[in-house]
């Protein structure tokens, strides 16, 4: 199928759309519909865009302003805002679409004898005062344009020892995944796996371009190659020289001297304009002048460093991470402002009770563990629960009344499944009690509760950062931190040790006197409102240290925290 | 599962898979109203047939085929109709789409970042023609230009887009 077809298919359906296709028109789209496959696939994508576009404008998602960074606060519930990542606009009239999704409602409604709840049913019980439900409402794709690159990936980066970066490029972590372009490091192995399934081991200082899944251009640096029989063909360039893999292991050496190819194992391809191409076996090695001439070299395996040999690199650098983790823990669980503080390093695998690891020790504070298992931490030394079945949690009694509050805890996503995926949250909700948690839209959300249940008075202000989450940051270990700070009536969340978002809370709607009670991490216990959509809030992932402080820390101390703790 | 919780799933279901059964519908019929009309009638059909819904088997797919049919008698009732696809073709149609409106949530949050790549005029007139469902006429009246000029902006706003939805879900895929 010609692009031709394409446009033709295109403009036929746009008369189509406009009432403008004659009969003859008409005959003409189907007879191109009926030739191919592909034809069809086109023809399908620009109607289920024009499906989505005419959805999402039902749902009045046609804002497209860049509005990133920008802490978003919903004040006001309205019971017909209830879907979490639609929001009808105020005073919307009912829309064809809205026509037919409550039609649909009514219809199961009645046939059910009861009402349901579907997405524009009324949601929320009146009766009721959860103050948090759905408007929270954001529209979804605010992600920042720079991080979807990751999705559009070549490679993943899966093992990175002793690295530094050049001054001008941002340092990057195990699992982020290389856009095509280039990709640099001044010091230490990167290990690179490629999406066609070639691994490569790079040692800095080097400087590589990557092309596609399969080919990345070499400027300087020593690397390893890898390529299992699946990823044959996997190619490196320097200059007008490719080296094509054959299936094999070879190393690669680029200086200002030349290049140096080795093949360690299994056979490598050298191809170079203008020159007859040359085949590369297991034990054989050559070197490329800058003048183009080969000569013959000696295979030094030694000097490329092997997988093997980078893993047992990594463990030591895993084990030294965990040591300084494991002094600065021993320093943190002395500080006075300290509330509560698990670090998860119990050994006993058995035991139901999450013991907190203030000093001095404070048994009252320990946590009964239900339904979630133990499973691996940051480091293997350590463990950490993991939160899977709606059930799952991990129960905690606080007693006390405080001001200022730091939420720290370092936990691995598996997927944001809820609504409203908890971190933390207090049972009843009350007044002065704080919620913190993740949005499906992946925005961590925290509000405190201005008012008593039964009484008249604003609704809790919610405190929204941007979406920070994304599929590729899937089993990964995040750190979060929220600190509601009292004297500035600020609210500031941070990922990783960096500000997501600060957001001012108005006066009418902020609590100097905060408390938590009895409360659940990972889980909610007692919904104030019956509906399992938003009551169940069952985190998936994993939780590895968790504290809470009755003060409000500094950006300092948050990076700090991130630094010390990072596996 | 007693009758209640199996009535609960089946909504639940039904709600969440709204949106893809109105992309698959759609793509089959071109025509917004029309579309409204036979998902109601497959909605219903859906609820009558709720004893062959099994809870443990996807529910998509079963709706799916039952849309399938009822688009298809759609098609066969309204003959004399004005009709983008004959039911044959719709048949034939029905497999891709099927396969992509399974994939419509992923669509719509891969268009959101794609319409911002647009100018801010194309974008305007793409706004004004999917979202706002105003005709092509009114809105080269609104906007001060010719409709050919209109439809020609239009259309290369389309390939964009679509382009640029189709990579980027391969790109979430990929990762």
């Amino acid at each position: 199928m010609t692009p031709d077809r394409f446009k033709e298919l295109n403009s036929l359906l746009l008369d189509w759309e406009e009432g403008t296709l004659n009969e003859a028109g008409v005959e003409r789209l189907r007879e191109i519909l009926r030739t191919d496959d592909e034809s069809r696939a086109h023809y399908v994508r620009l109607q289920m865009m024009t499906a989505a576009m005419s959805l999402d404008g039902e749902a009045g998602l046609d804002d497209f302003s860049a509005d990133d960074g920008v802490t978003q606060a919903i004040e006001d519930v309205s019971p017909e805002d209830v879907s979490p990542k639609v929001r009808v606009p105020a005073g919307a009239s009912l829309s064809r679409y809205g026509r037919w999704m409550l039609a649909a409602a009514l219809l199961v409604g009645l046939l059910a004898g009861r009402l349901i709840q579907l997405e524009l049913a009324d949601h929320a019980d009146k009766s009721n005062e959860g103050d948090e439900p759905g408007s929270s409402i954001v529209v979804t794709d605010k992600r920042d344009e720079s991080e979807e690159a990751t999705s559009r990936g070549v490679a993943l980066i899966t093992r990175l020892v002793d690295v530094t970066w050049p001054a001008d490029q941002r340092s990057m972590e195990v699992g982020d995944a290389l856009p095509p372009g280039a990709f640099e490091i001044a010091a230490g192995y990167a290990q690179i796996e490629f999406f066609c399934g070639a691994t490569v081991i790079l040692e800095g200082p080097a400087e590589i371009d990557l092309k596609s899944p399969q080919l990345a251009t070499v400027h300087r640096g020593t690397l390893r190659a890898q390529v299992p029989p699946a990823a044959r063909g996997f190619s490196l360039e320097v200059d007008d020289l490719k080296v094509v893999d054959l299936g094999t292991e070879f190393g690669l050496s680029v200086t200002d001297e030349g290049a140096n190819v080795q093949v360690f194992d299994g056979e490598v391809e050298l191809l170079q304009p203008q020159s007859t191409k040359r085949l590369l076996t297991a034990g054989k090695g050559l070197v490329r002048t800058p003048d183009g001439e080969y000569e013959e070299t000696v295979v030094t395996p030694d000097s490329f460093l092997d997988i093997a040999t980078l893993e047992s690199r990594a463990q030591g650098q895993h084990d030294e991470r965990y040591e300084r983790w494991r002094s600065w823990s021993e320093e943190l669980r002395r500080d006075p402002r300290l509330i509560t503080y698990y670090a998860f390093d119990q050994t006993d695998g058995w035991n139901r009770r999450l013991t907190n690891s203030l000093e001095p020790a404070n048994s009252e504070l320990d946590g009964a563990i239900v339904g979630a298992d133990r499973s691996p931490g940051r480091w293997l030394a350590k463990s950490s629960l993991e939160f899977k079945r709606p059930g799952d949690r991990v129960r905690v009694q606080i007693q006390g009344e405080y001001g200022s509050l730091t939420f720290s805890c370092w936990v691995k996503i598996d997927s944001l499944d809820r609504w409203f995926n908890s971190l933390f949250l207090t049972d009843g909700y009350n007044k002065g009690e704080p919620h913190w948690q993740i949005l499906d839209t992946g925005q961590l959300y925290f509000s405190v509760r201005p008012r008593e249940r039964g009484e008249e008075g604003p609704v809790d202000f919610k405190a929204l950062s941007p979406p920070f989450w994304k599929p590729s940051l899937s089993g990964r270990w995040l750190h979060l931190a929220t600190v509601y700070n009292v004297p500035r009536a600020s609210i500031t969340h941070y990922l990783n040790g960096e500000v997501l978002s600060e957001a001012s809370v108005p006066t009418e709607k902020m609590v100097e006197e905060t408390r938590i009670g009895t409360a659940s991490i990972g889980n909610w216990s007692v919904p104030t409102q019956a509906d399992s959509r938003f009551a169940i809030r069952n985190l998936n992932g994993s939780m590895d240290e968790f504290a809470l402080f009755a003060a409000a820390l500094t950006t300092d101390e948050i990076k700090e925290i991130y630094h010390n703790g990072k596996p | 599962m007693t009758g209640s919780d199996k009535t609960e799933h089946f909504v639940q279901q039904l709600a969440t898979h709204q949106n893809r059964l109105y992309g698959y519908v759609f793509s089959l019929l071109g025509d917004h109203t029309r579309t409204a009309d036979v998902l109601q009638e497959t909605n219903m059909v859906l609820w009558r047939k709720i004893d062959e819904f099994q809870t443990d088997k996807a529910f998509l797919p079963w709706a799916f085929a039952i849309a399938r049919f009822q688009v298809l008698a759609h098609l066969r009732d309204k003959k004399r109709d004005r009709l983008l696809l004959d039911a044959e073709l719709a048949e034939t149609v029905s497999v891709e789409t099927e396969r992509q409106a399974q994939h419509l949530d992923e669509l719509r949050e891969a268009l959101r970042p794609c319409m911002r790549t647009l100018s801010a005029g194309n974008r305007d007139l793409v706004e004004r023609r999917y979202f706002r469902a105003m005709s092509i006429s009114e809105i080269a009246q609104e906007v001060d230009r010719t409709v050919s000029a209109v439809k020609v902006a239009l259309l290369r706003s389309r390939r964009h887009l679509s382009e640029c939805i189709q990579r980027r879900m391969a790109a979430e895929g990929d990762a």
